[in-house]
């Protein structure tokens, strides 16, 4: 018994710091109530899917937390978009994926307009950010025909490359945060009763 | 920052509700709420030690619930942290019955030609 309650004390170690220092005792007496009272099967069985449930989510929200400046957000945000670019432009394609996946997560997570709209109903409000989606797709489409237009002139210089590559990458993270923001907006209840 | 209106907290997210109607049984540690949820929804939810705690801290930090300072009285565990339920708790559980309870209503309603 000692020995799950062991695994489970530093597992604990997976939430974020403030959960754990206020919480980590209560869980741990309360996973060893469950193991007394269910036995070890239907306790971890119970816990493992708790576990895989509330640490990705506790993170998320601590990251999302008053103490972690929108500025912060923004200023990682913004590196990690010009990280993309940059690995773009000198041929490191996989860090370029990281980049991009990571700038749109925390997109996601940021505490902005955006995150909480799309749990506001409005149908009007998805038609706009699908359409802001698809004015910014063509965007990234134009400016990525002409990065690699520009390739195979001799004379481009960087600075030009590297302004192609921010306006195609800075389009294609918003066309993906619009298009995915716009397809998990609700519609409204009124419109979607007639539709 | 608290809110004031009840209304404005609904709906409430389902283990919210339901530790909330856990704790008006009265005040009880962690390990008795998780009980008393899976005894109230005949087992159905089953809620994990750290989606319980966190609903908790969620509830206090909202003012809907409080922690005790110590425990009820000198034969409970004293190592154990109670919860209870605070005034406005209490208008956010009722008034989020009765949204369900209208919801309930208006299904069955609509359900009954085809149940009939």
């Amino acid at each position: 018994m000692s020995t799950h309650r062991r695994i489970y004390e530093s597992m604990l170690w997976l939430y974020p710091r403030d959960f754990r220092r206020n919480y980590g005792d209560d869980l741990v007496q309360n996973f060893a109530d469950l193991l007394g009272d269910r036995g070890i099967r239907s306790t971890w069985a119970r816990t493992s899917v708790d576990l895989i449930v509330t640490v990705p989510r506790y993170r998320l929200e601590s990251i999302m937390s008053e103490e972690k400046s929108a500025a912060t957000i923004n200023l990682t945000l913004a590196v990690l978009s010009v990280g993309g670019m940059l690995a773009l432009t000198t041929g490191i394609y996989p860090i370029t994926v990281v980049f991009w996946i990571a700038a749109i997560a925390l997109a996601f997570v940021q505490r902005g307009a955006l995150a909480r709209a799309i749990r506001t109903p409005s149908t009007n409000r998805r038609r706009k950010r699908i359409r802001i989606a698809a004015v910014l797709s063509l965007v990234c489409a134009a400016a990525l025909f002409s990065y690699f237009v520009d390739l195979n002139d001799e004379k481009i210089s960087t600075a030009s490359l590297l302004i192609h590559n921010a306006i195609g990458n800075t389009a294609m993270i918003g066309a993906i945060v619009y298009l995915i923001a716009g397809l998990l907006t609700p519609r409204s209840s009124a419109t979607s009763r007639t539709a | 920052m608290t809110k004031s209106d009840p209304v404005s907290f609904l709906p409430l997210p389902q283990a919210q509700f339901h530790v909330l109607v856990a704790l008006t049984d009265g005040e009880m540690h962690g390990y008795a709420i998780m009980q008393a949820v899976e005894d109230s929804s005949d087992g159905v939810v089953r809620m994990g030690p750290a989606t319980l705690y966190g609903t908790l801290k969620r509830l206090v930090d909202s003012g809907l619930a409080e922690e005790l300072d110590g425990s009820p009285s000198p034969q409970d565990d004293q190592r154990r942290r109670y919860y209870r339920l605070t005034g406005l708790g209490e208008k956010v559980c009722t008034a989020e019955s009765t949204r369900l309870s209208r919801l309930v209503q208006r299904s069955r309603s609509n359900l009954r030609p085809r149940l009939a």
